[in-house]
């Protein structure tokens, strides 16, 4: 007997379909698009990144920032504003209460590139690895231990003019979001508003993470391959 | 990626490639507008399609282009087969282009369903999302598509 399934998959691959038309370009380019480094962004950018650049275009048209009051990757909520607040340039870091890496209040995923933190803190379900010093931080590690939106966990507030781009991690099923260049605005629970540095945030496994630092997409993206 | 599931998925419904490329760029925007909406945590493939497909069933819709999609195979010979005879190409060529003109009459809940699962090679939860049924009613779907097809096509067509 004739296996009609396979023979329906070997017809499909042999279906003539014109090529793929470059349809996403009808939306413009976005700020980040012309900084994309073209011989390896190309392979992480998804065309969805196209998406981010309209989302952030259309942010800028006053009639339309309704659309993007509120937007959320994983437990992180994510707001553009026109004014960012006013934040204390020396506001100290405060990510929570330090804690030993063993007694993190859920089993953490952790990459294999980064290596043990030289420090580590909790404020409930949000822990945070620093890397560096809390005075010269070197690289911020966040996992929220659910991929649930939930307003009491983080709040990012952008300006309308910062680049977004939705990244694909390989072997992380939903795309990520980068954000770069303009600063912004993180808010943990229980702490003051602190400006951050670029920023890559992901779910995987029911967990939201995040990686802040002085680094470029290219290398977020690695580091968070890494995690497992 | 997405780019290119996406137009073959329009493509898949309309048969047309304008009607495809309308059908996608569409299905981007209303994506990109709705992506406050978008639930994170779930795949956001199904999620895409399901807004292009939708767009391109619409667009075939206002078209009233009730006749059968038209569809077009290779006609060759696949990669690594080894070179069969004359006669055998004939045959493999015409069981092909029958099966196509056979999905091509399904209804379109069936043709839709074998669409997506075997020549977007979707698996049956991702088909689900992108049709906005039950997991069950593609499987049903499915069983009731090779049913027809099957009776098109006996195994010695």
């Amino acid at each position: 007997m004739r296996d009609l399934e396979r023979e329906l998959r070997e017809l499909g691959a042999e279906l003539v379909v014109p090529a793929t038309p470059d349809f996403a370009a009808r939306f413009g380019s976005g700020p980040h698009q012309e900084r994309a480094d073209p011989r390896s962004r190309r392979r992480l950018v998804l065309v969805l990144a196209v998406i981010a650049a309209v989302i952030v275009g259309v942010a800028a048209s006053p009639a339309r920032t309704g659309i993007l009051r509120f937007f959320g990757i994983g437990a992180e909520r994510i707001e553009l504003v026109d004014r960012l607040p006013a934040v204390q340039p020396e506001t100290p870091l405060f990510v929570g209460s330090e804690i030993d890496l063993a007694d993190a209040p859920f089993p953490l995923q952790r990459s294999d590139v980064l290596g043990d933190p030289d420090h580590v803190y909790a404020s409930g379900d949000v822990v945070t690895l620093l890397y560096g010093s809390p005075k010269r931080v070197r690289l911020l590690v966040t996992e929220i231990g659910s991929d649930e939106l939930r307003p009491e966990f983080a709040k990012k507030l952008l300006a309308v003019s910062t680049a977004l781009t939705l990244v694909r991690i390989p072997g992380v099923v939903d795309p990520g979001l980068w954000v770069e260049g303009e600063p912004h605005v993180v808010v943990l629970p229980g702490a003051p508003p602190r400006l951050a540095s670029n920023t890559l945030v992901w779910t995987n496994d029911g967990r939201t993470l995040r990686i802040e630092g002085e680094l470029g997409v290219d290398d977020a993206v690695r580091i968070a391959e890494s995690f497992r | 990626m997405h780019q290119d599931i996406a137009f073959r998925a329009a493509y898949l419904v309309t048969a047309s490639a304008e009607d495809a490329e309308e059908a996608a760029a569409a299905g981007f925007l209303k994506a990109q507008r709705a992506l406050a909406r978008f639930r994170p945590g779930k795949p956001f493939r199904p999620w895409l399609l399901a807004i292009v497909v939708n767009e391109a069933r619409n667009r075939r819709r206002s078209a009233s282009r009730h006749e059968r999609i038209g569809l077009r195979a290779l006609a060759q010979d696949r990669p690594g087969d080894a070179a069969p005879s004359p006669e055998a190409s004939v045959l493999a060529a015409e069981r092909r282009r029958r099966l196509l003109d056979a999905v091509s009459e399904l209804p379109e809940k069936q043709r839709l369903a074998i669409a997506c699962r075997y020549f977007l090679d979707l698996d049956e939860a991702e088909t689900a999302n992108v049709l906005g049924v039950r997991p069950g009613t593609v499987k049903s779907r499915l069983a009731r598509g090779l049913a027809h097809l099957r009776e098109e096509l006996p195994d010695d067509a």
